[in-house]
């Protein structure tokens, strides 16, 4: 990887983090998917970068983060996982071996990020206590944007540049032996842990049926995930036209 | 604290303060940018509350000391989901415009509306938009860009956020314009149950495909059944039903996050390892 590669991958993922795409990095710019196609473009090769991308999503498929927790950094996987990829010039599949070990060490970054930002919380109170409006509203991002584009830069910057050598011979090491088979399968498995996240949310005992209709739609009849979703929506709307309200009370209010 | 502050009301004013549409659009945008640029552990999304609220804030009270206090009631705990959620900001933003001019409005009422809707809102919201919404235009994307087709990733990276921001903004605008009162009877409304019971059998047939399409398991043991060779996937899991594997992993997956006994993390360690040994024995 040349410098400059390194250190526009790094600045990808300090920004996809960023509050400045209308804050929204984490539900789209951390999308491996996303970072895939951005991550080609740096390395010259868009196209295998977004199937890169595209396959590194799959594990996060479903991914949730609900009240600040964050089960996997995709972001890191993501940018540097498609990184490393395109730099070594491997299977798609290798991706994977990358993808988890970065997700599972990104936590950290998580983690840390919002334990430090708490401090700047009491730099807001203080400007709130003098009644300045604009301190007030600085505090709620310069501070630590600052902090985190520096950490990030450093950190991926270093990863990227200094060890892209390592990992290439890592992963060409690896080529042909059963471990890449291996990897294969733990890439096949994980969709499940994102479904099944998801799941955890939205499942109930009366939308069962409809999941074994999405499966067995797909399972039989092998029809794109377009199609799923229209059957889905018909669903939908079938469940609203028979299900009446008792009463309309609460929906005029205005 | 001095006597006043008991009622903790702000003197009427003699013109009527009134917000307009472009104050209302400007805090909505500086929710939108930066609702999760100081997010950390104390707070969660309370100084992004904050700075939101400020403008709004500075326009409707005169005295520093009422702006004061006003900065300090919103730097407090929040967090919600940032797009659905955003119905208790109008909300929020209608009150503070009400006590502005001398409604009778408590700091704990205002408070009351944020910590009683910001945790009704999460579920709602993380239901529809990470539950529902995303995955189903990210599997959309991954289907098309896994082939080559960088159209894929261009969905998720357009037409994701604007989709997330109709969301958002048309929430905010309604929040501000029905307020609270609206705003928690539409909640406990059956409409609102109506519709995220649709929602969910949106996003579970589409999950349904999803394990066809993209869960992989199968296996490679087979016996010797006398001069023939039986093979475990093909002759019996495939004869059954076609992706039965992936679906038992995924419903085993689900029962045990379900259960609560052991986080993401350890089951994600735990497919890893078994999958990659599994892997390396030849029997997946």
């Amino acid at each position: 990887m040349e410098w400059w590669q390194a250190l526009l991958v790094a600045f990808l993922y300090y920004f996809s983090d960023a509050p400045f795409f209308f804050g929204e990095g984490y539900y789209v710019l951390q999308r491996p998917v996303v970072a895939g196609l951005l991550v080609g473009l740096v390395m010259g090769n868009p196209v295998q970068g977004a199937i890169i991308g595209a396959t590194i999503n799959l594990i996060y498929l479903g991914h949730l983060n609900v009240g600040g927790s964050m089960p996997s950094d995709m972001a890191l996987a993501g940018y540097l996982g498609t990184a490393f990829a395109l730099s070594a010039n491997v299977p798609v599949e290798a991706a994977l071996a990358l993808a988890v070990p970065l997700g599972i060490l990104g936590t950290v970054v998580w983690f840390g990020r919002m334990s430090l930002c708490s401090f700047f919380a009491h730099w807001a109170d203080s400007f709130a206590a003098k009644g300045n409006v604009k301190g007030v509203m600085l505090m709620n991002w310069l501070p630590a944007q600052v902090m985190l584009f520096v950490f990030k830069m450093a950190l991926v910057f270093t990863a990227g540049y200094f060890g892209s050598t390592l990992v290439s011979s890592f992963l060409n090491s690896i080529q042909g032996s059963g471990v890449l088979h291996g990897l294969e399968v733990v890439g096949g498995l994980l969709p499940a842990l994102g479904i099944g996240l998801n799941l955890r949310a939205i499942l109930k005992k009366e939308t069962m049926p409809f999941l074994l209709v999405g499966f067995l739609l797909v399972a039989y009849f092998k029809i794109s995930i377009i199609g799923v979703s229209l059957f889905g929506l018909v669903f939908a709307l079938i469940y609203l036209y028979y299900t009446k309200e008792e009463k309309e009370e609460s929906l005029d209010v205005e | 604290m001095s006597s006043e502050v008991v009622l903790n009301v702000a003197a009427a004013p003699e013109t009527e303060l009134k917000l307009t549409k472009k104050d209302v659009r400007r805090s909505y945008w500086l929710w939108q940018f930066f609702s999760h640029a100081n997010y950390n552990y104390e707070r969660m999304q309370g100084t992004s509350f904050a700075m939101a609220m400020a403008p709004i804030l500075e326009k409707l009270y005169k005295s520093k000391d009422d702006l004061i206090k006003g900065l300090q009631r919103h730097l407090v705990f929040f967090n919600t989901n940032p797009n659905v959620g955003t119905l208790i900001h109008g909300a929020v933003i209608a009150m503070e415009e009400k006590r502005a001019n001398g409604a009778e409005i408590t700091d704990e009422s205002i408070n009351a509306v944020k910590t009683g809707l910001m945790g009704p809102l999460a579920g709602i919201g993380d239901t529809i938009d990470q539950g529902i919404l995303i995955p189903l235009i990210v599997a959309l994307g991954i289907s098309l860009a896994k082939d080559g087709n960088i159209l894929g990733s261009l969905i998720v990276l357009i037409g994701l956020p604007i989709v997330l921001m109709l969301i958002s903004y048309n929430c905010w605008m309604a929040g501000y314009r029905l307020g609270t009162d609206a705003v928690t009877t539409l909640l406990s409304g059956g409409r609102m149950k109506r519709l995220i019971g649709a929602a969910s059998i949106l996003g579970c047939t589409v999950m349904g495909g999803l394990i066809s399409a993209y869960v992989t398991c199968t296996t490679k043991v087979a016996f010797a059944v006398g001069q023939s060779q039986f093979d475990l996937q093909t002759q019996l899991f495939d004869a059954i039903l076609p992706n039965l594997l992936p679906l038992a992993v995924t419903l085993g997956v689900y029962a045990v996050l379900k259960n609560g006994k052991y986080n993401s993390l350890v089951v994600m360690l735990v497919i890893t390892v078994a999958g990659f040994v599994l892997g390396l024995l030849n029997i997946l």
